[in-house]
């Protein structure tokens, strides 16, 4: 974090995760290209360029929609996701390209205007052939362009955080579109097993991790303990809790992150305002709970980021008793200091 | 620094983070070169044809305008047992057949072009600068075409293509993914042509009429890049076949 407005704090960490997206998409392009004409060497460059750089959006857009959850699951893959976006730009980049070759090769040259033609030419007939293919990976590009360009946390501030997730999540309808666009394009064409397979391969990937890492969080949400007379909850034993760490607990249909750091107690809402990050995955670092996902920082006893930073998250009234830590469930508003729980000892 | 908690801002990654992400890293790279290597080796739509782009050569030969405009070239050395020319389907560039009606006064006449050849096994095509049209004053020969011979009527399944990408413009260019390429090409005057694909032998190109011998280039393009039957008469005229049917009657097979 800093005090001085940066467009794009780059660092050594941002740079290294650069390099390797890129050099990882240059090794893919060359592999691929290396060898089709090393077997097809008739292939026309046009065609070898657009299956080269749609193939390689579609294995990063699967990459991307795996670290999510992945990082849910084991947080050993969490430095992949600080710089996400990059990939995401990325592969609007790659799908971009793409496009562009297939609007220059296919739909240029003709009587119709090329991007009239993507429509024009995909006349609707009852077969396979009329599903417009051509049309979902327009409109998947669509939404992958909308992503790149309100990536930045300039967007993110200023379309609202609701706004701007509810856009990125669109990511899941591109997705849903591109294999759309793969089964009624390439794979209608292509007769190797190697296509439908890597195809069903990647989609239970994605949607197998999703169910992991949900079910993990559902298990998480069931582990309710008592109420007492007064309201409050008991969130398990203060012995369970690692120093500097946080456990989670689902009250009232709301996660509140329960951090143990310094002799004390302090309960916050687990939502990060960034991104919705998991708060209590994260750790107080510096004296203030660190977001894993983007490093946003707390106080743990206001719920504020430290000046002259202004993010604010909910926090919830503690006490301990018997060892055991209790929180109540009525969250207090953003920003709200709220006295922390001094274990016993 | 917090060396079990990755932290994106920081200068540098915890020693933990980090050594654990050298080994993700390594395996994705391995991972997408597979990929890379697996789905490129894969492809079984490219075949064997020629586009020379950029190679300008001249040609001449007796126009011919029907029932879709090609070029018959003298052929040196011709014997009994092989027509006396070579055939070219002529068309423009891009996704252009060439102007009929503008080379209707030369059709039947000894005509010069330059143009950039195109084929794939025996079937050749030029596409010609049409600026680069003209009649040669003095023929020392004209060849004449060969009869038209009927092969009688048949029912035919295969796809129909664009000529022009299928000789070799684009490869591949064929089936569904090229198919809004083929319905520009041919709604812009490419010779659609039946591509019968067989077992046990070559491909065979049927050039598609009406039943009264017209191009039918409008009428067949919901039917591109996707199996279709067709049953009609058959015949050769200047070694090219020619399929006459009433597009009305083509049949969609499947799917």
């Amino acid at each position: 974090m800093s005090l001085q407005y940066q467009a794009v704090q780059w660092n050594r960490q941002k740079r290294l995760y650069d390099a390797v997206l890129i050099g990882g998409v240059a090794l893919y392009l060359l592999g691929f290209g290396v060898v089709t004409e090393s077997l097809f060497p008739n292939i026309t460059e046009e065609i070898l360029l657009m299956r080269a750089f749609g193939t390689a959006a579609f294995i990063l857009l699967h990459m991307i929609l795996c670290i999510g959850p992945l990082c849910r699951l084991n947080a050993g893959f969490l430095p992949m996701l600080y710089n996400r976006r990059h990939a995401g730009v990325t592969l609007f980049l790659l799908a971009l390209i793409h496009a562009v070759m297939v609007v220059t090769t296919y739909h240029a040259g003709g009587d119709v205007n090329p991007l009239a033609s993507i429509w024009a030419s995909s006349p609707l007939t009852h077969s396979v052939a009329g599903v417009p293919f051509q049309v979902f990976g327009f409109l998947a590009l669509v939404i992958l362009f909308l992503m790149a360009a309100t990536s930045h946390d300039f967007w993110l501030a200023n379309l609202s955080a609701p706004v701007w997730k509810a856009l990125h999540m669109l990511v899941y309808a591109a997705y849903a579109l591109l294999v759309l666009h793969v089964t009624f394009g390439v794979l209608q064409a292509e007769t190797s097993l190697v296509y439908p397979l890597a195809l069903a391969a990647g989609l239970v990937t994605v949607l197998g991790l999703h169910f992991m890492a949900a079910l993990k969080e559902v298990r998480a949400d069931r582990n309710i303990n008592a109420w007492d007379t007064d309201g409050w909850v008991e969130a398990g034993a203060v012995a369970d809790i690692p120093d500097n760490r946080a456990r989670i607990v689902c009250v009232s249909g709301e996660r509140v992150a329960i951090f143990k750091y310094a002799g004390k107690i302090s309960a916050v809402s687990n939502v990060c305002q960034h991104q919705n990050g998991p708060l209590g995955e994260g750790k107080i670092v510096a004296g203030c709970i660190t977001c894993p996902w983007h490093g946003y920082q707390y106080l743990p006893e206001t719920g504020a980021s430290p000046p002259p930073f202004v993010e604010r998250v909910p926090t919830f009234n503690v006490r301990v008793n018997s060892g055991r830590v209790w929180v109540h469930p009525q969250p207090n508003p953003a920003g709200t200091r709220a006295e922390p729980a001094v274990i016993e000892l | 620094m917090s060396e079990d908690f990755y932290i994106g801002w920081e200068a540098r990654a915890g020693t933990g983070p980090a050594r654990r992400m050298r080994g993700v890293v390594a395996l994705l790279l391995l991972a997408g070169l597979g990929l890379a290597v697996a789905l490129a080796a894969q492809q079984h739509t490219i075949g064997t044809s020629i586009f020379e782009w950029g190679t300008l050569k001249p040609f001449s030969g007796r126009l011919e305008l029907e029932p879709y405009p090609h070029l018959l070239v003298p052929r040196p050395g011709a014997t009994n047992t092989q027509p006396g020319f070579s055939t070219y389907y002529l068309v423009a560039p891009f996704k252009h057949g060439l102007d009929r009606e503008k080379f209707a006064a030369l059709a039947g006449q000894m005509v010069t072009l330059q143009g950039t050849l195109i084929y794939r096994g025996e079937q050749t095509m030029v596409e010609a600068v049409p600026e680069s049209i003209h009649t040669v004053v003095s023929p020392a020969s004209l060849p004449t075409g060969a009869a038209t011979v009927s092969l009688g009527r048949q029912t035919l399944v295969g796809e129909i293509v664009d000529s022009k990408c299928y000789f070799g413009v684009m490869n591949p260019g064929q089936l569904l993914p090229h198919r809004a390429c083929a319905i520009n090409c041919i709604s812009g005057g490419i010779p659609p042509v039946l591509l019968v694909r067989q077992k046990d032998g070559p491909a065979i190109y049927l050039l598609l009429v009406s039943a009264t011998g017209k191009p039918v280039n409008q009428q067949v393009l919901d039917l591109v890049a996707e199996p279709v039957e067709i049953t009609g008469e058959v015949e050769c005229q200047d070694g090219l076949l020619i399929l006459r049917a009433d597009p009305q009657s083509y049949q969609r097979v499947g799917r």
